[in-house]
């Protein structure tokens, strides 16, 4: 459980929050790529940390995140032109740039120079590998790029989705770091979704529902390592890296892709769920890459033209109880991603941790709280940099794997549980 | 996000407005929990905790006795120690309780974790381990055929951060 003040601590994320301010030392995703294409394609609006903005492509390719509204009357800029290098409000024409600042106020004489001293509140948006990412801290302290893998592998082995969710992100995050729930929840999906369907590492997984677990500090965070048992003497251990505030690597089963996911708050009751995808050394296969495009492993299916699932709360997730009489799915919910998102909406939208029983099972989600806690309150009293932010802790991966009894994962995973190019993920 | 008109059961019931009728009384019973410190500077970890408020928890060191420090595997006689200086057989102590979480941060206390897990397994307690170290790969051993959970941290307040989180 958590005291009501901290539960507030961890899930408010707006500006000049302490948890606020901890996810503005990040880069952070903003937009996946494919949501501006193109030189002056329409401007997206965006919500990060429960601020409003939008998102533009200009004519000379630059990407601009800005504020979203006008300083002239407060319009929306999403209804504005996005054309020859700036974004014009529909309205009166104020013109921005993609710093924000604003370069024409056509109702001023020719020669003003009032519109230089007109700037909107912007943030670096940049292109690595399928995803836009941002940095919305103090400029001077920008930290260097992530460094993830998945986003350094050629563009024929990765694939990423987003979607929205109607949850805190805390609540989210926390179900990415707690293995248990899997031979439940997503039992159905280790017999028949094509991109987890076939490994080894499955039948350990369902025939062993009691897992023990290990968590071992990181540098950027935590390796959290459910055990369950395998053949005499060994074990089989699914170990998940998650690195602050809010990414996390799912442990890979068998030649499948690898994926995980990174959380980004919209604001304090909704959340953006980036999904990736990745294979370390081999092209996804056009089935693969279709099966993720359909919405299956941890991907969803959503309505055309967004980023809403289309099983979402408005229809009950489309929930079906005759599939769960006969065992396709354990909730009745198709679909990994959906079966997540519908646990973590029916909490609410902040969940109340005041009145939550965890076990001791539930450390990793423990240890994760009290780091992030610790972090931002370093970095309010300190000026400390949090972990996570050095990009030499994006350099992890997840793995799978079985082992002898007396070793220990942390130990006998060292080379293993880093990224190392070209060579395979640990999986089984 | 969506029109009134088009309001499902999920939707109603997971709004804002709705958690107020969430009712509210006790769910679980208190946990009853032991903390064991396995050697000297585990002791200093436990102690700290044992000093603040705590529903239900109890806090011990092993009583020091040669055969504390015997080797894993081995079968030693374990003696509990209250910080008020009581000693307590271990096998009594064990009677109401839930959860056992272990404190190590060396490979002293190893063969007395081994039975203390053991003697945990037997009576189906939920045990825990708190490794806080890196020299301590005996006791991991020991606790990991046992442990549901084994936390291997430099963070000393990870004791607390579990016991908080259980309402122990």
């Amino acid at each position: 459980m958590l005291r009501a003040e901290v539960n507030e601590f961890l899930t408010q994320t707006g500006p000049d929050t302490k948890m606020g301010n901890l996810f503005r030392q990040y880069w952070i995703p903003a937009l996946l790529a494919e949501e501006l294409p193109e030189k002056d394609c329409p401007p997206v609006r965006v919500k990060l940390l429960s601020e409003r903005l939008i998102a533009f492509r200009d004519s000379e390719d630059r990407l601009g995140l800005i504020d979203e509204f006008c300083a002239h009357r407060g319009v929306s800029l999403w209804f504005g032109r996005n054309e020859e290098s700036g974004l014009r409000c529909a309205y009166h024409g104020w013109k921005y740039d993609v710093t924000g600042q604003c370069v024409e106020v056509p109702s001023e004489p020719s020669n003003s120079t009032f519109c230089q001293n007109v700037k909107l509140r912007s943030y670096p948006l940049v292109q690595l590998g399928d995803v836009l990412w941002t940095y919305m801290g103090d400029p001077e302290k920008t930290p260097p790029l992530p460094d993830f893998e998945w986003l350094h592998v050629p563009a024929n082995q990765t694939f990423t989705s987003k979607r929205f969710q109607e949850s805190n992100w805390l609540q989210a995050l926390e179900g990415g770091i707690d293995s248990s729930h899997v031979s439940f929840l997503h039992s159905s999906g280790l017999h028949n979704d094509p991109l987890f369907k076939g490994a080894k590492g499955n039948e350990y997984n369902l025939k062993d529902l009691k897992p023990f677990f290990e968590v071992a500090d990181a540098d950027g965070g935590l390796f959290i390592a459910a055990r369950r048992n395998a053949e005499e003497g060994h074990y089989y251990w699914r170990v998940t890296p998650w690195i602050m505030p809010s990414f996390t690597m799912v442990p890979p089963r068998g030649d499948h892709p690898v994926h995980g996911h990174f959380w980004v708050p919209v604001d304090d009751e909704n959340c953006w769920v980036f999904t990736y995808d990745y294979h370390p050394v081999r092209p996804l296969t056009e089935t693969e890459l279709q099966a993720m495009k359909d919405g299956h492993g941890v991907h969803s299916e959503n309505i055309p033209g967004t980023y809403i699932p289309v099983r979402n709360k408005s229809n009950d997730y489309l929930m079906d109880r005759e599939a769960q009489k006969r065992h396709e799915t354990f909730s009745g919910v198709a679909g990994i991603a959906l079966q997540d998102a519908s646990l973590q909406e029916s909490m609410g939208p902040i969940v109340d941790r005041t009145k939550e029983r965890l076990t001791t099972t539930d450390i990793g989600i423990v240890k994760a709280r009290a780091k992030l806690r610790q972090a931002a309150l370093d970095l309010a009293e300190n000026g400390t940099i949090p972990p996570g932010v050095n990009p030499a802790h994006h350099r992890v991966r997840s793995a799978s794997v079985v082992l002898p009894k007396d070793q220990a994962f942390n130990e006998a995973l060292k080379v293993e549980l880093s990224v190392q190019p070209g060579v395979r993920q640990a999986s089984v | 996000m969506y029109g009134q008109s088009l309001l499902s059961n999920s939707q109603r019931a997971t709004a804002r407005s709705e958690s107020r009728y969430r009712i509210d009384y006790p769910l679980v019973p208190t946990r009853g929990a032991r903390v064991i410190a396995l050697d000297k500077g585990a002791e200093e970890i436990v102690r700290k905790a044992a000093s603040q408020q705590w529903q239900s928890a109890h806090f011990f060191a092993l009583d020091t006795s040669p055969s504390c420090d015997s080797y894993i595997g081995s079968s030693v006689e374990v003696t509990l120690r209250s910080f008020d200086g009581e000693t307590i057989p271990l096998n009594q102590e064990l009677d109401s309780v839930d959860v056992v979480v272990m404190v190590a941060t060396q490979d002293t206390g190893a063969a007395a974790a081994n039975t203390i897990a053991a003697a945990c397994t037997v009576r189906g307690i939920m045990t825990a381990g708190i490794i806080a170290s890196t020299n301590a790969d005996s006791t991991v051993a020991a606790l990991r055929p046992h442990a549901r959970i084994l936390i291997i941290s430099a963070d000393k307040n990870d004791l607390e951060y579990l016991l908080t989180a259980i309402r122990a």
